[in-house]
């Protein structure tokens, strides 16, 4: 009798032992399913989904007396098979986007921080940035670039306003998007915020396309206007086909001071060496972090994930692929008319 | 004359019952209790969060877990719950739904719980720019109805409603009913439905009332319409007075030790002694329950449930749950072309005689397939 009830302990302690790995199996392979698992085994749960913050900050997101969700939460919802009503789309993996078209079109990465996030939100921003793609012609273009653009102009005798500057500066995410040209008028420094997206917006030309060695040109401000005087007639350059983007590497001599900022602390490459005084030196070396170089939680924060932007890019490079041959095709079509 | 009314008012049951014949029993009607009335300023004006559950609430969740199940039994519970509740037919109902009645003034419908996901950049159709918040209506059915008359008999019922309202009990996401407790899957075994995650209760009149069961859906709305919505504010935890109340705390320099971020007096002397009630102070900021009134719905998509509202300043954090239900703005409410065309009790998939297009805009507001601006000269 004895020997039996041994026996039976046994098999029932194989039996938990063997259940509690079946069971995070189970929990890996239908993660997906619903959050039950993640509420009856908090201990245990192993989570399989790539957040972009420490487990620990992702449990407290989690908590239940939270007054919100996570959206990985939220898409769980979406995808059960409970609910009713809405439907996600499969997204088709094709041909991928070059690694390079993050940079030709920043702005379709969303917000790297996770609790301002949302996938259904996001791609219906992509649809409409597309969409208004679609009707206007936004070219590739970059920080040092040439560009003219057109918008209405209630104000303006003709109601058309045609400026042309150098793209001084190029922000925002998704409909927000913006960008800086700056030129001198009548011997006066003129900057122009322009929104790419909006409706205002007749058209986008770009007469040279070039890079610079900064991301930002605003120390254009403090240096001598004949660096950032274009002439409003100044016919486009083409350049060959498939040809890279040329960087121009011209060094620019700052006035004298006062500036604007404290360049000397920015780390600048497209000026020219600054005669440092003690009182500079001493300031840059307070407020240098050399240890960001090194910090890699804070790029990962700062950046989307690489698969999810494989992801994005792709369909954007799709759609815009597509875009770009209708223009074509329409665009003979008139020549043939002619 | 209010303050005669006001002292006779309480005596009124007493005499009654001291001059009323001995065979007859005196019952009192929840309606003849008399408050007396206090008038005091309202503090604090923020809400204190509860620490304690009401007690008429049901417990939610369980820690309850089998330990002796297997995967290929895991497996088996899942296929269950799901043919239990995804796998049966379209609607529920099982007589049909109520009866439908017209869309009068007075009338106030249910409202949904939206999630909010965000807010989005729009413009106008003059090139002006505004800002949208999205929310989505997710999975929402209507679980429970209480007509007036049990209503009035509730501890959440105000004397002052009357017999006006009834309650529409409105739940929000399905999930797999293991982690609730039992009391709490037992309230959805009226309606149908899978348990939800989240339930709310709107006040509506009967003739708005909508059968349990029924599935509502962003098409409850039209564009064009205002809404309020009401949600929880972000939470903050316990903060300081600077950040709470936006005091100036002092200099940090010249001397000043250890009290760069602190109040300064908490009150007078005299015979403004003592600190006084309301005194703002550190504590828990935020996780308040706020409501912004008449947003107007410029846009909406059917297929992803989304509504665009004019404006920011919905409360809380993208994912927190929003409740959206028509105006109580006198001036925002519906004129008599609108009124015809309200979806009641909700909008059902049979009223809709064509397929509904799946966005649909404000008639002020820039689409995005729409040509840029275009400004005509003025000949002089």
């Amino acid at each position: 009798m004895a020997t039996s009830i041994a026996k039976v302990c046994q098999s029932v302690k194989n039996l938990t032992r063997r259940s509690d790995l079946l069971y995070q199996q189970a929990c890996c392979l239908c993660a997906s399913f619903s959050s039950s698992s993640h509420l009856s085994h908090p201990k245990k749960l192993q989570h399989v989904i790539n957040y972009q913050r420490t487990r620990a900050e992702v449990a407290r997101a989690l908590r239940r007396k939270q007054n919100f969700l996570h959206y990985e939460q939220v898409d769980k919802h979406r995808k059960s098979p409970l609910q009713s009503g809405t439907e996600l789309v499969q997204e088709e993996k094709e041909d991928v986007a070059p690694r390079e078209y993050r940079y030709v079109m920043p702005e379709f990465l969303p917000n790297p921080d996770f609790q301002y996030r949302d996938r259904v939100l996001e791609k219906m921003e992509r649809r409409d940035m597309l969409r208004r793609r679609a009707v206007i012609d936004i070219p590739e273009f970059y920080v040092g670039s040439i560009m003219a653009v057109t918008v209405s102009d209630p104000y303006s005798p003709g109601k058309t306003n045609r400026f042309v500057g150098i793209c001084i500066d190029r922000g925002g995410q998704g409909l927000q998007a913006y960008f800086v040209l700056r030129n001198v008028v009548d011997g006066l420094g003129v900057e122009v915020l322009y929104q790419l997206y909006n409706p205002t917006v007749q058209g986008i030309q770009v007469l040279k396309l070039e890079k610079r060695l900064d991301d930002q040109l605003y120390y254009l401000r403090n240096a001598p206007l004949e660096h950032s005087t274009f002439s409003f007639d100044m016919q486009p350059v083409t350049l060959p086909r498939d040809a890279p983007v040329p960087v121009n590497t011209t060094k620019v001599k700052l006035n004298p001071k006062p500036w604007e900022y404290r360049w000397e602390r920015f780390n600048l490459k497209g000026i020219e060496p600054i005669e440092l005084t003690p009182k500079m030196e001493r300031g840059i070396k307070e407020h240098a972090k050399p240890w960001e170089d090194y910090d890699l939680m804070l790029k990962y924060r700062q950046t989307v994930n690489e698969d999810e932007e494989r992801s994005i890019m792709t369909e954007v490079f799709k759609e815009n692929s597509h875009i770009e041959s209708q223009r074509k095709s329409s665009r003979t079509v008139l020549r043939k008319k002619k | 004359m209010a303050s005669k009314a006001a002292v006779t008012a309480p005596l009124r049951p007493l005499c009654n019952f001291m001059f009323s014949n001995t065979n007859v029993t005196v019952t009192l009607a929840p309606s003849s209790v008399c408050f007396q009335q206090k008038r005091y300023r309202r503090f604090p004006k923020y809400v204190v969060r509860p620490t304690t559950r009401k007690p008429w609430h049901v417990r939610k969740w369980t820690e309850k877990k089998d330990e002796y199940l297997d995967a290929s039994n895991e497996q088996f519970i899942k296929e269950v719950i799901i043919d239990k509740y995804a796998k049966v037919a379209p609607s529920p109902l099982k007589d049909g739904p109520w009866e439908r009645n017209p869309y009068l003034r007075e009338t106030r419908r249910t409202g949904v719980l939206a999630l909010k996901l965000g807010s989005l950049l729009h413009w106008k159709k003059d090139g002006t720019p505004f800002y949208v918040t999205v929310l989505q209506v997710l999975d929402n059915h209507v679980i429970n109805y209480v007509p007036p008359e049990l209503y009035a008999t509730y501890p959440s019922h105000r004397p002052h409603q009357g017999l006006r309202f009834g309650m529409q009990v409105v739940g929000s996401l399905s999930c797999d009913p293991r982690q609730f407790s039992k009391p709490y899957n037992n309230l959805f075994m009226k309606a149908g439905v899978p348990p939800k995650r989240w339930l709310t209760r709107f006040l509506v009149t009967p003739d708005a009332a909508v059968q349990p069961g029924t599935a509502l859906d962003v098409n409850h709305f039209k564009v064009g319409d205002y809404v309020d919505t009401q949600g929880r504010t972000r939470d903050y935890g316990f903060q300081g007075v600077i950040k709470r109340w936006g005091m100036k705390g002092m200099p940090k320099s010249h001397g000043t030790t250890k009290s760069e971020r602190k109040m300064g007096a908490t009150g007078g002397g005299g015979d403004k002694d003592g600190i006084w009630k309301g005194k703002h102070m550190p504590g828990m900021m935020g996780n308040y329950l706020r409501t912004m009134y008449g947003l107007k719905i410029c846009r909406i998509n059917t297929r992803y449930n989304l509504l665009y509202l004019a404006g920011v300043g919905v409360p809380g954090l993208p994912h927190t749950f929003i409740r959206v239900s028509d105006t109580v703005l006198p001036r925002r409410q519906r004129n008599e072309e609108q009124m015809a065309e309200v979806a009641m009790p909700t909008w059902f998939p049979e009223d809709a005689e064509e397929s509904l297009p799946e966005e649909m805009f404000a008639d002020d507001v820039f689409q995005f397939t729409e040509p840029s601006l275009q400004l005509e000269a003025e000949e002089s």
